[in-house]
């Protein structure tokens, strides 16, 4: 009720406000346009770039690798001759780590940099994907091989781009994918061939890096400034460090998965 | 008359009132032209927000106009429409000189001819219709006769024109002519200019056609709106009616003036706050729902409630004042709205917070204390068929005892032979109609025993607390479950330290006597992995807090350990339904094997022999519980019991309850329980026959507000704004005691309601499915009650929710399943063994495969410990004893999900015999390096199998439609998403589909589509095909 | 001291002219008196110059020599008429802008409004309804009050105070009137309005309308009281009160009206049927403030119970 005598006295002080401000009754006029605007590509130069090395060692019993069962697939037990061992923990003979996945995980906000130059390989070989672990740029091309006898079927399994499973037969035409959006990581299985594994980085910048043989890394052409560097394993909890580079420095970082 | 000039003048006189008149005048106009602003303005506030909309809307179409200008000049660049537009312009050349030549003869000779004819022809001709019907409607002979004459005379006459000529000179030529000649040449033109026309479209027919391929083209190239289209909506901006935008839907006499503000809603551009600045010009968020229910039939009020009359306020038009009854739905209980209507359902498309409440009503067991229509119909149900039956019963014995009276008549010599005659048919006729008695009869006592199995309670049998549970732990159960278990479905009823000891102690003394097989501890670490991975966590959780892990369905193990003693749990898991004592609805009483031993029949009872010993009525031989058996060896289950009873706290330790046998509690107790409506959810000995103790909330919603007891908070609420239903319901659902709050009442006064530790958004979706449970005001026409196939999804949603398909099963796309949750199915190598994906499963299983397969998920009556179809998976398709009701109710709703007709007839007989030489390619094919078929499907092979990952091929002859494996083969991603089953196994080529690699030899120039020979191999296996393929044979 | 409440029922569409009519009632009572006073005053004086009384020729003002003797309705009247018209003109459209119609929800068979209240105009006959039968409150005294409104020109013997205002004439009329209509309608339909809230309980003004409010109230019957049980004794017994309340009432108006001074020459210019008629008019006027008083003090129901009709 009082409402209404509100609503009364209300429509009063429209009036007068109607004479006063030509009822011009509030509302906000300017619409946003939700285009984003296009961010430049930041440019490192050269002369300050600075360099991460660094290794990742093994800590404790270098846990033996397991071999792959291979009976399942006649044609993939034919294309080798001495056993084939899985690459889920790979110490190298120098005690250090193979198959880590480094990479900047914090520093380069509202940075974007050069799309990448080329794409990626990955290759079906003796029914193992190589490499094991590799890594690649936002909507960087990679481009899937099948240099087996046998036909394998790609299903990468991400959680945020899209999930896709397609079957390749032997010496068929390269399958060439992308994935849009930064994920770490994102496994890639073959479900004709259980064993075979592997897993893509996917960082929407140029700075990470895989390690080998020799269990190091380098990321090179680093704007100086301060970083997490993460390092990624298929079995070990991931780790960061936070380092801070300065101008056309080379930092040396280095990370320690325990074996258990 | 005094001479004397007065002092002072006369007041009445000389006072002039003029200032006055004149300012009252003043106020009155003035008041006249405030009532006219008020009616042409303040009254219509809907103009300002039109003159709004025009603007900013004419703003926002002229900022996307270059856009979309640009992408169709991009359409116009491309190669398609380049040639169209050529192509067109060559037709057009090509037709040129054959129109150009009509257009002659038409424009310069006919026409004009036609032109100087046609006055005076027209002129005759009406004169002589005017004589014509004077001469029907003349009187006498003579008349007639005489217009007759005129007739003659008018049609003789003759008239001098002036004709153009017919060659298309131009000149004119004189003629004389009467009617007949006339009314030739005219004829004669007309028809000429006719076939003329007809020239002109046909020579123009190639131009036109291309036109139209080149719109379609640019239509279906386009995405949003063509430049065309954005210029006919700034048209129409330009010229927009400022008035009332009304929906007017006659059968309801519904009037919604919503549109008159709310203008985007309906605009074929998406409108948004952002676009536009103003949410109340927002486009409809969901066109999908607009599509379903278009606002012309439905408008928005029954949806959305308000005022939609209103258009003076917000606030009148969305209804938010005292007197208007049904105030528009708040955002977040939006949903409220569907259910007025989809009542029937308990799982709605677009609904999901009214979904989440329904499921709540349903799961927590508020439908134990309050009946909800629909709701936990099988009592009601069951009540109704034994009634009916009763019923028919009744008329059968009438019509037995009518048909011996019409016999005895027949029989009577004395009865006329005709008499006899009718009397004869009469009697077939009754013995007819008994007989159709007799088969109802038998449905209806089908239907019984299949609701005996479908009843089910959401609490567990308190029957069983003497063999099953920890006699001291029950007291501090009753005191709060919610304290001993976060998640469980039991509330927290506020007793006091008596009312929790007598109501024990009746619930211990009323268990069931019974003593249970002794088992050998299990291997509790083989129980934990198989706890994990059989199944469990689809229904149960285990882990407390963040460490959660599981299904809500049902309880939550954490601390089972503490409660329950290990011989009951082995029972359990080897099989819920398992009773102690078998229950008889007649005698009210648990059988024991003494009533059994009396009868002289051994003490044993299962679905096979559930008749009553003493009476023979159907007994209750099952628990009412809806978890299902495992098919676990005795081993597994020894093993999962044995690590069920490991879960517990350590320091775990419960008081000695001696009062738990005090006899003198068990009266009170059960009086007690009978308050509080313990048997609402339980099985309770003594209590079988309860009824609800709350209130009915069918139409809760639409309950007169005066009609809430709002206690003491009348005054608060109206004052706080929360005197309306929303706001009694969501305090209610958080503190079902709120309303006792300063009242001075006895224990047992007091409001009985207990609480359910509900969290926020499940009170929101709980206030949603009430506020929209109404006494709906729309007609029947309206509700949602169909009868075809989308009957069969309502109906199978209640038994999927019932049992919880979808804590393992996908059942609509993007809806995850429990499993997928589970962390250690989040590793790629456990993806393979998710239980599958049920989306489609009507266009894909063979309906009586299902029935089957449902029935009996091990697909075998000896070897029942697997899975009979996907033996590879840790996971076990349950065995849920479905009544056959519920089976035919969930496979119709399969069929239906994916519109598939029923009954299913096998095409395979459509399916083309495979010829010998077609055989062995496909065999080569399955066979070959190039082909993964045999890597992942099992075949029978038991070494093979042991690595399989995917169905036996054996299986899909009685278990698949052929079309749905065609589908399948090509594109598995589209039916089951993140599936194993790789795509583009097959490429196109031409109009068939080929295998996408190397193919044998055999294949060179077989021109079929390799796909459908696959399928057609797949449906004509044959155990020796499999042995062939390298397979055993195996599956059923 | 619950304002929010006080407000809502004040601004009520019903209520508004109840609250105009609490302020206006009295100022027009006092402006009317005032007028009459001043009469009052010029006709002593007339009375006491006759000389002047020669010259006079008007009621309201005193004559002043070289005034004309007739003042003419045109202009003089009518334009006051006119501007009053403009006036009210103004206030009804002003009202009937910013107030809409009192519309409420459609009537719901099943649940009646709590409180229901009668128009306005009628809350006085519901609030009678308190202390009478239906029978007496919605029948017979609405009878009576407009038999009594047609009786009076020919009860009235008073050749005085016609066309012009006055109270020293016309004591006894006014007097009757102030009790009559402020007393007994204008302030019971106030009560109606602002003092009965829900199951029609007094509440005092800013006292919160609660509907679950109870109070406890025994009312008894006035033979009760004194221990009459039989229906007999009781109608005797009640009806003899009721006499004895006549007679004193009669009394009491026959000393007040054959007061010395000017009263008592209506009186005696009355015959004997006209004040019959008077007096059982004003008895019967009385006998509903005593009611009042009896049930809100005494609580005391009824006096007079028989077997046919209570009061």
């Amino acid at each position: 009720m009082n409402r209404k005598t509100l609503s009364s006295i209300a429509t009063l002080a429209l009036l007068l406000g109607a004479f006063g401000c030509g009822g011009g009754s509030g509302s906000s006029e300017a619409v946003k346009t939700d285009a984003p605007a296009a961010t430049a590509v930041t440019k490192v130069d050269p002369a300050t770039a600075a360099t991460i090395t660094g290794k990742v060692a093994f800590a404790g019993k270098a846990p033996a690798r397991n071999r792959l069962i291979m009976d399942a697939e006649p044609d993939c037990k034919a294309l080798h001759s001495a056993p084939v061992l899985g690459e889920e923990v790979v110490v190298n003979a120098n005690g250090t780590l193979a198959n880590v996945f480094v990479y900047v995980k914090a520093g380069l906000e509202g940075k974007t940099f050069e799309p990448a130059q080329g794409g990626i390989a990955l290759d079906q070989k003796g029914c193992v994907y190589r490499p094991h672990v590799s890594g690649a740029r936002a909507g960087q091309l990679i481009s899937i091989t099948n240099s087996d006898p046998t036909t394998h079927n790609i299903h990468p399994m991400p959680k945020v781009n899209r999930e896709w499973n397609r079957s390749q037969p032997p010496r068929g035409a390269n399958i060439e994918q992308s994935f849009p959006r930064p994920e770490i990581m994102i496994p890639v299985k073959c479900n004709v061939h259980p064993w075979m594994k592997s897993y893509i980085g996917v960082v929407d910048h140029p700075f990470f890096a895989v390690t080998g043989e020799q269990g190091t890394f380098e990321i090179k052409g680093l704007p100086p400034g301060e970083y997490t560097i993460a390092a990624w394993h298929e079995k070990y909890p991931a780790m960061e460090q936070k380092v801070t580079v300065a101008a056309s420095a080379s930092q040396a970082v280095e990370f320690t998965f325990k074996g258990d | 008359m005094p001479e004397t000039p007065t002092p002072e003048p006369d007041p009445v006189v000389s006072s002039s009132l003029s200032r006055a008149l004149l300012i009252s005048a003043l106020v009155v106009f003035l008041t006249l032209v405030w009532g006219i602003a008020d009616e042409t303005f303040f009254m219509r506030p809907w103009k300002r927000y039109q003159s709004r909309f025009v603007d900013k809307y004419t703003a926002h179409l002229k900022r996307l106009q270059p856009a979309q200008a640009q992408g169709e000049e991009g359409i116009h660049k491309t190669a398609t429409y380049q040639k169209l537009a050529q192509q067109i312009e060559e037709a057009k050349k090509q037709a040129a000189p054959q129109r150009a030549a009509i257009n002659k003869e038409l424009n310069e000779s006919i026409r004009p001819r036609l032109e100087s004819l046609q006055v005076k022809y027209q002129e005759v001709r009406s004169h002589i219709a005017a004589l014509t019907y004077e001469l029907e409607t003349a009187g006498g002979e003579g008349s007639k006769k005489s217009i007759r004459a005129d007739i003659e005379e008018v049609r003789k006459e003759r008239h001098d024109l002036d004709l153009v000529k017919a060659d298309g000179s131009g000149g004119v030529e004189r003629q004389e002519w009467d009617f007949a000649e006339m009314e030739r040449e005219y004829d004669r033109l007309k028809q000429r200019r006719a076939e003329l026309q007809t020239e002109v479209i046909r020579a123009s027919a190639p131009v036109s056609a291309l036109e139209r391929q080149r719109d379609a083209y640019v239509k279906e190239q386009m995405t949003g709106l063509t430049r065309e289209q954005i210029q006919g909506l700034l048209n129409k901006m330009d010229q927009f009616p400022s008035d009332i935008k009304q929906i007017h839907v006659r059968q309801i006499d519904l009037v919604d003036r919503c549109e008159s503000c709310h203008l985007g809603t309906r605009e074929p551009v998406e409108l948004t706050k952002a676009s536009l600045g103003e949410a109340v010009f927002a486009g409809h968020p969901t066109r999908d729902l607009l599509k379903i229910h278009n606002p012309e039939r439905f408008g928005c009020s029954p949806c959305h409630n308000g005022n939609g009359v209103a258009t003076t306020s917000v606030i009148k038009a969305h209804g938010y004042y005292k007197h208007w009854l049904w105030p528009l739905f708040k955002q977040e209980n939006i949903e409220a709205g569907c259910q007025q209507c989809h009542v029937r359902e308990i799982v709605t498309d677009h609904a999901e917070t009214l979904n989440q409440g329904r499921e709540l009503f349903r799961g927590r067991g508020c439908n134990g204390c309050h009946r909800f229509e629909g709701f936990d119909r099988e009592p009601e149900l069951l009540q109704a068929a034994r009634q009916q039956m009763r019923q028919i019963e009744m008329e059968r014995a009438d019509a037995e005892r009518e048909m011996a009276r019409t016999f005895q008549k027949i029989d009577d010599p004395k009865t006329p032979l005709e008499e006899a005659d009718r009397l004869k048919a009469r009697a077939d006729q009754i013995r007819v109609n008994a007989n159709r008695m007799n088969e109802r009869l038998e449905q209806l006592d089908v239907q019984a025993s299949n609701l005996m199995r479908e009843v089910k309670k959401i609490g567990p049998s308190l029957k069983e607390v003497r063999v099953k549970l920890r006699k001291e732990w029950i007291p501090v159960w009753i005191k709060d479950p919610h304290e001993f278990r976060q998640t469980t479905k039991m509330p927290t009823f506020r007793l006091s330290e008596e009312e929790i000891q007598a109501i024990a102690a009746f619930l211990w003394q009323s268990g069931v006597e019974g003593k249970l097989a002794d088992h050998p501890m299990g291997n509790a670490g083989r129980g934990k992995e198989l706890f994990e991975t059989r199944g469990c966590l689809a229904c149960h959780s285990v882990g407390e807090g963040d460490k959660l892990m599981g299904g809500t369905f049902a309880a939550n193990l954490s601390r089972v350990g503490e409660k329950t003693n290990y011989q009951y749990l082995v029972r359990w898991v080897h099989n819920p339904r398992e009773r102690t004592r078998p229950y008889c609805a007649l005698e009210k009483k648990d059988l024991g094997p003494a009533d059994y031993a009396k009868a002289g029949k051994p003490f044993r009872f299962d679905l096979a022999n559930a008749v009553c010993p003493n009476d023979g009525y159907t007994l209750q031989v099952q628990q009412m519980t809806v978890m299902p058996s495992l098919r676990l060896t005795g081993e597994e289950t020894r093993d999962i019991a044995a690590y069920l009873t490991t879960l517990k706290r350590p320091e775990a330790s419960y008081a000695a309850a001696p009062y738990l046998d005090d006899p003198q509690l068990k009266q009170k107790g059960m009086s007690l329980a009978r308050n509080y409506g313990c048997a609402g959810c339980h099985e309770i000995a003594g209590l079988e026959d309860e009824g609800r103790i709350g209130t009915e909330l069918t139409k809760e919603g639409s309950k007169p507000i005066e009609r809430l007891d709002f206690a003491l908070f009348g005054h608060p609420a109206k004052n706080e704004g929360w005197y309306n239903h929303k706001g009694f319901f969501e305090r209610k659902l958080k503190q079902p005691d709120f309303f006792d709050q300063g009242k001075v009442r006895t224990q047992l006064e007091r409001l009985k309601m207990p609480n359910f530790h509900l969290a926020g958004p499940e009170i929101n979706a709980l206030t949603t499915f009430l506020l929209g449970s109404v006494e709906s005001q729309l007609p029947e026409t309206f509700h949602y009650r169909p009868e075809d196939q989308r009957r069969d999804i309502q109906e199978g949603w209640w038994i999927v929710r019932k049992y919880n398909c979808m804590g393992c099963h996908v059942l609509r796309a993007n809806q995850p399943s429990v499993f997928m949750t589970l962390p250690r199915y989040q590793d790629p190598d456990w993806k393979e063994q998710l239980p599958p994906q049920l989306v489609g499963e009507g266009a894909r299983v063979d309906p009586n495969w299902l029935v089957r397969f449902l029935a009996n998920p091990a697909l075998s009556e000896s070897d029942t410990n697997r899975n009979g179809l996907r033996p590879y998976l840790k996971a076990r398709m349950p065995t849920f004893t479905f009544s056959e009701g519920e089976v035919d109710k969930l496979v119709r709703f399969f069929m239906a999900l994916s519109s598939q007709a029923t009954p299913y007839i096998q095409p395979k007989l459509k399916l083309e015999q495979l010829s010998e030489t077609e055989r062995t390619m496909a065999r080569q094919l399955f066979t070959s390096k190039g082909a993964p078929c045999l890597k992942c499907h099992a075949t029978g092979n038991a070494a093979h199998d042991a690595r399989a990952t995917a169905p036996n091929f054996l299986a899909a002859k009685d278990r698949l439609k052929p079309g749905w494996t065609y589908r399948w083969m090509l594109d598995p991603a589209r039916i089951a998403p993140g599936t194993s089953m790789p795509s583009e196994l097959f490429r196109r080529e031409g109009t068939r589909w080929v295998f996408n690699g190397p193919v044998p030899d055999s294949f060179k120039g077989y021109s079929k589509d390799h796909a459908d020979l696959l399928v057609r191999y797949m449906f004509q296996f044959t155990p020796e095909e499999i042995r062939r393929l390298g397979g055993g044979v195996a599956g059923n | 001291m619950d304002w929010a409440q006080i407000w809502e029922i004040a601004v009520t569409p019903d209520n508004v002219p109840i609250t105009a009519l609490l302020f206006l009632a009295p100022f027009y009572t006092w402006y009317g008196l005032r007028q009459a006073f001043a009469n009052d005053r010029l006709i002593a004086q007339l009375e006491a110059s006759p000389e002047m009384a020669k010259t006079h020729h008007r009621k309201v003002q005193a004559w002043k020599p070289g005034w004309a003797r007739e003042v003419h309705t045109w202009p003089y009247l009518l334009r006051i008429e006119f501007l009053a018209l403009l006036i009210v003109t103004a206030i009804l459209m002003v009202w009937s802008i910013t107030l809409d119609a009192p519309l409420e929800e459609p009537a719901n068979p099943n649940l009646t409004m709590n409180p229901a209240k009668a128009p306005w105009y009628f809350l006085g006959l519901q609030e009678m309804l308190v202390y009478f039968d239906p029978w007496m409150a919605g029948v017979v005294l609405p009878t009576l009050i407009i038999v009594g409104l047609m009786a009076i020109p020919y009860i009235d013997a008073n050749p005085l105070g016609a066309g012009y205002y006055t109270y020293r004439q016309r004591k006894w009329a006014i007097w009757t009137f102030l009790v009559g209509f402020l007393g007994l309608w204008v302030s019971m339909v106030i009560i109606g309005t602002f003092i009965r809230g829900p199951g029609w309980m007094w509440f005092w003004p800013g006292v919160t309308w609660d509907h679950d409010r109870l109070v406890f109230e025994a009312n008894r019957d006035l033979p009760d009281l004194v221990g009459i049980t039989s229906m007999a004794g009781k109608s005797i017994f009640g009806g003899f009160v009721s006499l004895l309340y006549v007679a004193g009432a009669g009394w009491a108006f026959h000393k007040l009206i054959t007061r010395p001074g000017f009263n008592r020459k209506i009186y005696e210019r009355m015959n004997i049927l006209q004040y019959v008629t008077m007096q059982l008019l004003l008895i019967l006027m009385l006998s509903l403030p005593m009611k009042m008083l009896a049930k809100l003090v005494f609580r005391i129901k009824y006096v007079w119970i028989t077997p046919w009709f209570n009061i």
